[in-house]
């Protein structure tokens, strides 16, 4: 246990190194994908995790971006690795594949399922997307996978070296020593020292054709094979010329059809060449040159040159996991504290739990901030990212708290959650890129920033008073008789009520000029606009009702606790109805979980209600 | 009536109000899943009455916002105790909200929108409604001048005659059909029908959930004009034949359309714009750039998603374009809105009041734990 700690704790330090004045690393080539530059590991994390399930390949230990230089590099090979998800056995049985526990098949498996039903995919295409069943919608994604997954296979086939010239004589005119293996740009630039020879051979009658003449046959049938690779344009590696003003960055294929090339953009070819055939003969030095070569590509670029500091960054925020460190923390935090409770309100327990709530805290802020230097743009603007950052609010909500109360309320609504927030984000993030662009409507920093911070904000806060209310109800039942505590506890429920009030009603007015700006309505009772006013009509009738009385302290926690489910619905809920314009979040899958977690949240708040109730009845007899 | 301000203004009614709004917002939310938002809007959003399951009448969003309106406006005009330094901010708050209905309810009755569909090159300073629809019949006997008459589509109900001092006849509605199609008649048609609907009628179909989706027809008969002409006639949206008819040497053309609007000013397209994010389908922006013509005086403007053209009272948004073979076309959003400028003003009384209030109270709120404290 205490091993582990050191290890999360230490992490941090022996990462930090590698985010400042490391070297440029192949996981850090700028590639254009999804409408940004990123660094070529995430885009192999994304596709593995699109293909496998994970941004790794856990049964292996194989890194994202491993497995795609040994696919590159290795065809054959890489077609046998088991990396295809495939959990539905409708679909395994059509593609006559075994149904296995691991549900791993390789794709040579796959394909040679989905030769032989090219007929059902293009009937499955050619219908509309709202009417296809979970298996055929399933099955055009193994489809779609696999082309993918062989253009990435094929797609630096020009730089690799997969020819061999044995031939001395060929070896010296096309610029190369015997026996080494080139690669197709390679042999195509030499090529015209050879037109004199290829002329000769082509008259000569099949007997007398020298060895050189034989392998020069050989060379050119393997050339033409390759050439017909051209059509893997996956891996958008190369900037575009200066000339280009779409700024849409090109595959190392593009560039073989004879165009001509920008100094930087042969310079990074020529490294990426030299990279893999480094990486082919396993040579460190080959490959650290490549890599020099490469970077030195990369800074020669004129316009639209991608910020290497950048790509490392994101780099390092992909393999620091710094979630994964934070709900760490948390989880700690919420178990030191449950031992603090078991061992009679231990005071040393308490700090240790608020000492690990502080340094998740700390881990979970860092992964903001560095989101947003990426990104360059505010926390929020997707449903992923609107999960992280209520979580974040509400752990900080909870720091206040406590730092106020010093008795743990804070600990256990910040530790619970943190933690829970987390895990609902990994739900998302297991979906696909995390870092996606916008669409244009949404493509307003000053309005994301404003509307979209302040009522995610609203959500936090809104969630921190329902966490309040739980705990208010628990300590009814725990001790009806201290009613000092239950009176403070039942002030900080009131006062964090009105804080959450004050964001979700300016964040839902804000939202409103908005829409105003934008699409000249202030107002058109969508639903995530409705859910939102539901949030605050909630909000104000609680505050109402606890004026004129009609609620007592015990009710009123109730009302509070039913908010969250309010604030469940609004924030994921209508998503569901996709209507309207603001149902850009879909997400599958969710309904189930939504109706679990209200059930849950129905069950114990009124739960707790009547018990409360009862137990505060016993006394009064 | 001490008792009456004391009833009116008490936030019991508040309580119940606001409950009800929010049943009507969850019922409205659901509903549009089935019968589209702009139904859904009409049915528990802007009807005084709203009829549950089609049934039972229960107050409409708009008549219970009233009610909030008026409980609002008498408890800060009449509660004393909230007329203190102490509770100033609760009391700014309170005045934000009524200004913010206040707003609403203007919007609610006065604003309008319609779209703008310019090509490239072409100019327009015509805006056509999204919703309500308008009868037009065009006298086209003069062949210099063209004479037309309008009618709105709140005179287009089931059984209404209408009559104007140009139309030498009259005409009655039959139905008005929210969404139909033209379907060929497989009988050969009664005598009294005339025009379209000797070879078609006009069958109804279920409204779609997108409101301009909705293909909207009329049957209507003409009466009185002492002639041959006088019958049962159709028309539907988007005709492509006109309907016409002769009523004593007369030439008429019918037509319904969405209803117009002709601004003071024109607008010409010179270039539509749309981005793309590099490499992806998902847009990245959309832009007009547009020649303001008023006068006979151009002035260049650029029109971008969230930054929308505001001139006169009327505000153009980006909202869609057509990409034909002959070039493209922008599709602006053209709107009115009189009350625009009260949630901006009521939002930052409301925040202010709200902030005021918090400032004063949260110290006492957040109080420490009396256990820790001691």
């Amino acid at each position: 246990m205490m091993k582990l700690y050191l290890r999360l704790f230490f992490s941090i330090f022996l990462l930090l190194p590698s985010l400042y004045g490391r070297d440029f690393e192949v996981r850090d080539f700028p590639i254009q994908d999804g409408g940004r530059i990123k660094p070529l590991d995430t885009y192999a994390r994304n596709q593995l995790l699109a293909f496998y399930g994970k941004r790794s390949v856990k049964h292996e230990k194989l890194s994202a971006i491993d497995w795609v230089f040994d696919l590159i590099l290795n065809p054959e090979k890489g077609g046998e690795k088991k990396v295809f998800n495939i959990r539905n056995p409708e679909v395994t049985a059509s593609l006559r594949l075994e149904w296995t526990n691991e549900h791993k098949y390789s794709f040579n498996e796959v394909i040679l399922g989905l030769k032989e039903q090219l007929e059902l995919v293009s009937e499955f295409y050619n219908k509309p997307d709202e009417s296809r069943t979970i298996f055929e919608k399933q099955f055009l994604e193994i489809y779609f996978n696999a082309l993918r997954f062989k253009e990435i296979t094929y797609s630096l086939s020009c730089l690799a070296p997969f020819i061999e010239v044995n031939d001395s004589l060929l070896a010296e005119k096309l610029n190369t020593s015997p026996g080494k293996a080139v690669s197709y740009a390679h042999l195509v630039k030499q090529f015209h020292t050879l037109t004199e020879m290829f002329l000769t051979v082509m008259n000569k009658p099949e007997e007398e054709l020298s060895q050189s003449d034989k392998e020069l046959n050989m060379i050119l049938l393997t050339l033409q094979h390759t050439s017909s690779d051209d059509y893997a344009q996956a891996l958008k590696l190369i900037p575009p010329s200066p000339l280009d003003e779409t700024g849409t960055w090109l595959s190392p294929w593009e560039l073989m059809d004879g165009r001509p090339r920008a100094p930087y953009q042969d310079k990074i070819l020529n490294a990426l060449e030299k990279y893999l055939s480094g990486r082919a003969l396993g040579d460190e030095n080959i490959m650290n040159s490549a890599l020099t070569d490469y970077e030195a590509g990369i800074s020669a670029i004129t316009i639209g040159k991608p910020d290497i500091n950048i790509l490392k960054k994101e780099t390092w925020v992909n393999k620091a996991n710094l979630f994964y460190i934070s709900v760490a923390f948390y989880l700690s935090a919420f178990i030191f504290l449950g031992l603090s409770w078991m061992f009679h309100q231990s005071k040393y327990l308490q700090r240790i739990s608020a000492g690990f709530l502080g340094l998740g805290l700390l881990y979970h802020t860092y992964g903001i901030y560095l989101r947003m230097f990426i990104m360059g743009r505010p926390p929020v603007s997707t449903l992923y990212e609107s999960v992280i950052f209520v979580g974040f609010v509400t752990v900080v909500c909870a720091v206040i708290i406590e730092y106020f109360r010093r008795d743990g309320l804070g600990l256990f609504v910040g530790a619970l959650s943190g933690a829970i927030f987390h895990y609902i984000g990994f739900g998302y993030a297991a979906d696909g890129d995390t870092l996606g662009m916008l669409v244009a409507v949404l493509n307003s920093n000053f309005w994301l920033a404003t509307h979209v911070t302040t009522i995610t904000l609203g959500y936090g806060v809104t969630v921190v008073a329902g966490f309040i209310g739980h705990l208010y109800l628990i300590q009814m039942i725990r001790n009806p008789k201290n009613n000092t505590l239950l009176k403070s506890i039942n002030k900080n429920m009131f006062g964090v009520t009105l804080i959450a009030l004050f964001f979700t009603l300016f964040g839902t007015i804000l939202g409103g000029i908005w829409a105003d700006q934008s699409w000249g309505r202030f107002w058109g009772w969508d639903p995530k606009e409705n859910g939102a006013l539901l949030i605050v009509m909630w909000h104000v009738m609680m505050i109402h009702m606890r004026i004129t009385g009609k609620v007592k302290p015990e009710g009123f926690a109730l009302g509070l606790i039913m908010n969250i489910i309010i604030v469940m619905m609004a924030w994921f809920g209508v998503n569901l109805l996709n209507v309207g314009l603001h149902s850009y979040g879909f997400t599958s899958g969710i309904a189930r979980n939504l109706f679990l977690f209200t059930a849950l949240e129905l069950i114990t708040g009124f739960g707790t209600y009547y018990w409360a109730q009862s137990r505060k009845g016993r006394l009064v007899v | 009536m001490k008792q009456i301000i004391k009833i009116v203004s008490s936030p019991k009614i508040f309580v119940y109000t606001i409950i009800w709004l929010m049943v009507l917002v969850v019922l409205g939310t659901l509903a549009q899943r089935d019968i589209g938002l702009y139904a859904s809007q009409q049915k528990y959003f802007s009807a005084n009455i709203t009829w549950l399951g089609g049934i039972i009448p229960v107050p409409g969003g708009r008549i219970t916002m009233i009610i909030m309106l008026v409980n609002l406006t008498f408890m800060v005009l009449f509660k004393q105790n909230l007329w203190k330094i102490k509770k100033i901010g609760v009391l700014i708050m309170h005045i934000g909200a009524l200004l913010l209905l206040i707003g609403g309810g203007l919007t609610a009755i006065f604003s309008s929108e319609g779209n703008m569909v310019i090509e490239e090159g072409a100019q327009s300073n015509r805006v056509d409604d999204y919703h309500d629809m308008e009868l037009t019949i065009i006298n086209t006997s003069n062949e210099i001048l063209d004479k037309y008459t309008v009618f709105d589509q709140p005179i287009l109900g089931k059984g209404n005659i209408l009559s104007h001092e140009n139309l030498n006849f009259n005409i009655e509605i039959i139905s008005y059909l929210r969404n139909c199609e033209p379907l060929k008649r497989t009988a050969p048609a009664g005598f009294h029908y005339k025009g379209m609907l000797k070879n078609f009628r006009l069958s109804t179909l279920r409204p779609e959930k997108e409101n301009n989706r909705n293909r909207p027809g009329i049957t209507y008969r003409i009466t009185n004009s002492g002639s041959s002409s006088d019958g049962i006639y159709g028309l539907f949206l988007g005709q492509s034949v006109p309907q016409t008819a002769v009523i004593n040497n007369q030439n008429y053309e019918f037509i319904i359309r969405r209803k117009r609007t002709y601004l003071p000013f024109a607008i010409e397209l010179l270039d539509f714009k749309k981005v793309m994010h590099t490499g992806t389908g998902i847009a990245k922006s959309y832009s007009s750039e547009v020649n303001l013509i008023e006068n006979g005086i151009p002035r260049r403007v650029l029109i971008e998603m969230n930054e929308p053209l505001r001139h006169k009272g009327y505000t153009f948004f980006q909202s869609s374009f057509i990409e034909g073979p002959e070039g493209e076309a922008t599709v602006l959003a053209a709107v009115k809105n009189y009350g625009r400028s009260f949630p901006y003003i009521s939002s930052i009384i409301m925040s202010i009041g709200l902030l005021l209030h918090l400032l004063k109270s949260i110290p006492k709120l957040l109080q420490k734990n009396p256990r820790v404290a001691e």
